[in-house]
């Protein structure tokens, strides 16, 4: 079956039990129709780069999903039925990574990349080792 | 003769104080480009939040490539803006 990752964020004024329990609920989702939800990852309340329907918070969760289409084709009609979730996005990808996600991964190890040449820049910025 | 040459583009190197070469994503123990990754994202985009040109970041074609669709999925999830005043 493909592989797929969604990710969804709820409204910042519900609490975290009920943003759980909305994962679970869509787990089952997928469950029933002959899928597999292989990973589950909370974000937590984060920062929207821009505003969504008035919100500018927002609980992230993200789903690594084997599941045949029609199962991610219904789980997204409910996301979207819901109006506590303000926006969900769904990705199709060769391999689910078992590492946590970059945004949740604690080790945070500066690997310098310079940006530009050396001589005429000195912007120099640090970013995360890969997840490999 | 060939190493008249080689002098001579020493010379024009230094002249023109040759950039550091070589894309940052492309060597090994690189960073994964990843739309879950603003964090490096961020790098590759200006003040504004439009994607740097790679004649200023030296990133390789291919990469860039992988870099446009990550930052556009990453803005689709309010993790990058898509204009930042």
């Amino acid at each position: 079956m493909p592989l797929y990752e969604s990710t969804y964020i709820t409204r910042q004024d519900i609490s975290s039990q009920e943003v759980e329990k909305l994962a679970d609920a869509y787990t089952k989702v997928i469950g029933e129709l002959n899928g597999q939800v292989k990973k589950i990852e909370q974000w937590g309340l984060r920062d929207l780069a821009y505003p969504i329907k008035k919100c500018t918070k927002g609980y992230y969760t993200f789903m690594g999903i084997d599941a045949p289409i029609e199962a991610i084709n219904e789980m997204e009609r409910k996301i979207k039925l819901n109006e506590d979730i303000i926006r969900c996005f769904t990705v199709r990808v060769e391999e689910i990574e078992e590492n946590p996600s970059p945004l949740i991964a604690p080790d945070d190890s500066g690997d310098e990349i310079v940006i530009g040449g050396k001589e005429d820049r000195v912007e120099r910025v640090t970013t995360e080792e890969g997840a490999e | 003769m060939r190493e008249q040459d080689s002098g001579a583009e020493v010379s024009k190197k230094s002249f023109f104080k040759r950039r550091s070469k070589g894309c940052p994503l492309s060597e090994p123990g690189a960073p994964k480009v990843d739309y879950k990754n603003p964090k490096l994202l961020l790098r590759f985009v200006s003040e504004r939040g439009r994607m740097l040109p790679r004649r200023i970041t030296y990133i390789s074609a291919k990469k860039q490539r992988e870099l446009k669709i990550a930052i556009k999925r990453a803005r689709n999830l309010a993790l990058l803006p898509f204009v930042d005043n």
